[in-house]
């Protein structure tokens, strides 16, 4: 009876580092997904979750005059801190992270066929997802060291090799005195 | 004087053998001898959950079929519609989300086809399109951008179709039952619904193919994954001014199929529409045909596109009205699926570019691409050009040798190639054959590059033993583009050049490609993604071919010698009939 009930414990506790190990990989392929180094490692249902979690604003942008065809106004950068650890790719390197960033662009974006490609200077950090009501594209990064200081952001759509047919926000990025950590 | 002669009678002979095959060829796009019935069906909202995918989606579609329908079963054509935004409200702002507000309107994209469902229905067609609004609400939050859920739609639908079909089912009762010919299906997708259908038909193949999908149309499509579709009809709809997929990438799936599986019986197309854009085919996308979300997809997303001679609006633009490019629609899809769904072969030349295009597209200024299916007596391959010992031995083992021109080599194919074939000056929007995919590291079109700076330049492929017969084939063809990126090409000048056949005598024929072909074209605009090369069919008849033994050829010759300088991208020579 007691072995039983311990082995039933053992069970539960199997069960429940095996569920957790299911969400840390799930998150960790998740980030992968909007992660422009290791696009391939996608996981599919994370990417919404990302979106979702609760996040600290670390930069946002002032502009209100629209520009270009998207009427591009505006940023903002959140330090969205993970449930756990999470062991992640990033520049083709395995690392543990604990923080995810969440990039937004603000202006009136269309529904298109490419993908939404957003840029600071020359990386490519990541596809773009539309908000509902298309008037702010979110990318989810783990990628720290892409978000610099006096960045230029853009967007383009399509692959992320034409950097010819982007689009600059009207401000760079402007981070605090204390930057960004991964 | 002679040599001028001769070539004004090769022009009038070409040109007759084109009028001649006009003249025989009907026109597909005309409204057929059925009365047609219009109808939905609609399970709601949320009715199917994809595998993976964050949301149900609904299962909804219209469906158009021969109001009499004593004479079934007939064949199936299924139509999925793009991404776009999938509601609005009484502002007329569009927004994405999944279902819609209650204060907000469904915008129906599933029935922006409906032009062309009614001209299949009128010939025989049950043509089936189906919504897919909640994919479009969520895919860019999956991995594969909803090509996986777009397919199993697809298969649902078809499934529902098998249903009225067998036992009947509401709204329609019995009346569908023994109706539906589902071993003879066809599926066009638009967009991202272009990858869906291709997608679709590897997941139907993956479970056995329990329907027939005999052939697939991607009209204006991305290709963001590379699947493959083989042994079935392909063809792919690229539109010249498309402000949304602007990198045409959906020549991938030409590409990629060609020489993909040895003895694949489907025939493959591109038809190259110059002057559209992307949403003009669909009528819910169009300005002025709806009431929200609408858009002139170059104007409105290139940068600059509106000042463009070719693609914008300025005087002189070769843009086609909406009426115009749905017309290049009507008969390319019904073209299509009348040969290959329906075995009406009546319309093949159309699609093997045999023929010119017929009076219900509209317009004439649009480029046909024919890949023969991989049968002996359909195609034979003189030169793949896929690696670099297609350079010195070609496919059928014959020498293959150049003289006078440099560059001679391959790029755009797989490592060591260059990745791309025009400078980095060029963006990659405007070499669709390798545009990157966003879910794919697969490589593009391997493409000779070549060009001359003076007269006597050749490129001679020999026919081996045992391959010199050709007489029964229709034509010599190969895809081409001029190289706009290369000064030697005059701005905005065609191309052209010469072909030799020498057969066993020594005996020669020339035919001057320029009189036979319009694919030498310079790639025309200054704007974004424009110009851009994509690989055409040059196809010359091979009756034209005149004094020659075509049952020993010896060599197929190129020579360039009418132009003083010129660069070219191509690939494919073969020798090929129709399907």
């Amino acid at each position: 009876m007691h072995i039983e009930r311990n082995a039933q414990v053992l069970r539960r506790g199997a069960a429940r580092l095996a569920a957790v190990a299911c969400l840390l990989l799930s998150v960790a392929g998740a980030a992968f997904g909007q992660n422009a180094q290791t696009p391939a490692a996608d996981q599919e249902f994370t990417v919404t979750d990302l979106l979702k979690l609760p996040g600290k604003v670390v930069a946002r942008g002032t502009n209100t005059t629209p520009r270009g065809l998207m009427k591009l106004r505006s940023y903002r950068v959140e330090e969205v801190a993970l449930p756990r650890v999470t062991n992640v790719e990033v520049g083709g390197q395995r690392v543990e992270v604990t923080k995810a960033f969440r990039v937004t662009l603000t202006g009136a974006f269309p529904v298109r066929a490419l993908p939404a490609v957003i840029w600071l200077d020359d990386v490519a950090i990541g596809y773009g997802i539309e908000s509902e009501d298309l008037d702010e594209i979110t990318v989810v990064t783990y990628d720290a060291s892409a978000i610099k200081d006096g960045a230029t952001i853009y967007i383009s759509y399509g692959d992320k090799e034409n950097k010819k047919e982007r689009t600059a926000l009207p401000e760079k990025l402007k981070l605090g005195t204390e930057g960004v950590k991964p | 004087m002679r040599k001028t002669l001769k070539t004004l009678t090769l022009i009038f002979f070409v040109a007759a053998c084109a009028l001649t095959a006009a003249a025989q060829t009907p026109d597909p796009g005309t409204t057929g001898a059925y009365a047609v019935t219009r109808e939905e069906y609609d399970y709601g909202n949320l009715a199917f959950q994809p595998s993976g995918f964050p949301s149900a989606v609904e299962v909804k579609a219209s469906i158009h079929h021969p109001t009499d329908l004593t004479g079934g079963p007939f064949p199936v054509v299924v139509f999925l519609h793009g991404r776009h935004s999938t509601c609005y409200g009484k502002s007329g702002l569009a927004s994405l989300r999944w279902p819609c507000r209650s204060t907000e309107t469904v915008i129906p994209s599933y029935q922006g086809y409906d032009y062309v469902a009614q001209v299949l229905a009128s010939n025989g067609y049950i043509v089936v399109s189906v919504s897919a609004n909640g994919i479009n609400a969520y895919d860019n939050n999956v991995t594969d951008l909803g090509m996986q859920a777009r397919a199993e739609l697809v298969q649902r639908h078809l499934n529902q179709l098998n249903t009225f079909n067998t036992a009947g089912a509401a709204p329609f009762g019995t009346k569908f039952v023994g109706k539906i010919d589902l071993t003879r299906v066809g599926t066009m997708g638009h967009s991202r619904g272009g990858e869906g259908v291709v997608k679709h038909y590897v997941h139907n193949a993956s479970l056995g193919s329990p329907y027939g999908i005999k052939a697939v149309f991607p009209l204006a499509p991305v290709d963001f994954n590379r699947p493959v579709v083989n042994n079935a009809a392909l063809a792919v709809v690229l539109p010249y001014c498309d402000g949304d997929v602007s990198d045409n990438q959906g020549v991938h799936f030409y590409d990629d199929a060609r020489y993909n599986v040895a003895g694949d019986t489907g025939a493959k197309h591109t038809i190259q529409v110059m002057g559209a854009n992307h949403n003009f085919y669909n009528t819910v996308w169009t300005p002025g045909m709806f009431p929200a979300g609408t858009s002139d997809d170059w104007n409105a997303y290139v940068s600059g596109g509106t000042s463009d001679s070719q693609c914008g609006t300025v005087a002189g633009n070769k843009r086609l009205t909406s009426a115009q490019q749905r017309g290049t629609g009507t008969a390319y899809m019904s073209a299509f699926f009348r040969v290959y769904v329906g075995g009406e072969t009546q319309f093949t030349p159309l699609l093997t570019g045999a023929a010119p295009p017929p009076a219900s597209a509209q317009t004439t200024n649009l480029n046909v691409s024919y890949h023969a299916p991989d049968v002996a007596a359909k195609r034979r391959d003189v030169n793949r050009l896929l690696a670099s010992p297609d350079l010195t031995t070609n496919t059928l083992g014959g020498a293959s040798a150049q003289t006078g021109l440099t560059p001679h080599d391959l790029c755009g194919g797989d490592s060591p190639q260059p990745q791309h074939c025009l400078p980095s000056t060029q963006s990659t929007s405007r070499q669709p054959h390798t545009v990157p995919s966003a879910r794919s590291s697969l490589r593009g079109l391997s493409q000779l590059r070549t060009g001359w700076a003076a007269g006597g330049a050749t490129y001679t492929n020999d026919l081996p033993l045992g391959a010199r017969d050709v007489s029964a084939f229709e034509a010599l063809q190969f895809r081409v583009s001029v190289n706009f990126a290369d000064a030697r090409n005059a701005t905005n000048a065609a191309q052209s050049f010469s072909v030799v056949l020498t057969d066993d005598t020594g005996a020669q024929s020339t035919v001057v490609v320029g009189s036979a072909s319009s694919a030498l074209f310079y790639p025309p605009g200054t704007t974004g993604p424009v110009p851009k090369v994509v690989l055409n069919t040059a196809r010359i008849p091979l009756a034209s071919f005149t004094g020659v033994n075509l049952s020993d050829i010896r060599s197929v010759k190129f020579q360039f010698d009418q132009t003083a300088s010129g660069a070219l991208l191509v690939t494919d020579l073969a020798f090929a009939s129709a399907p």
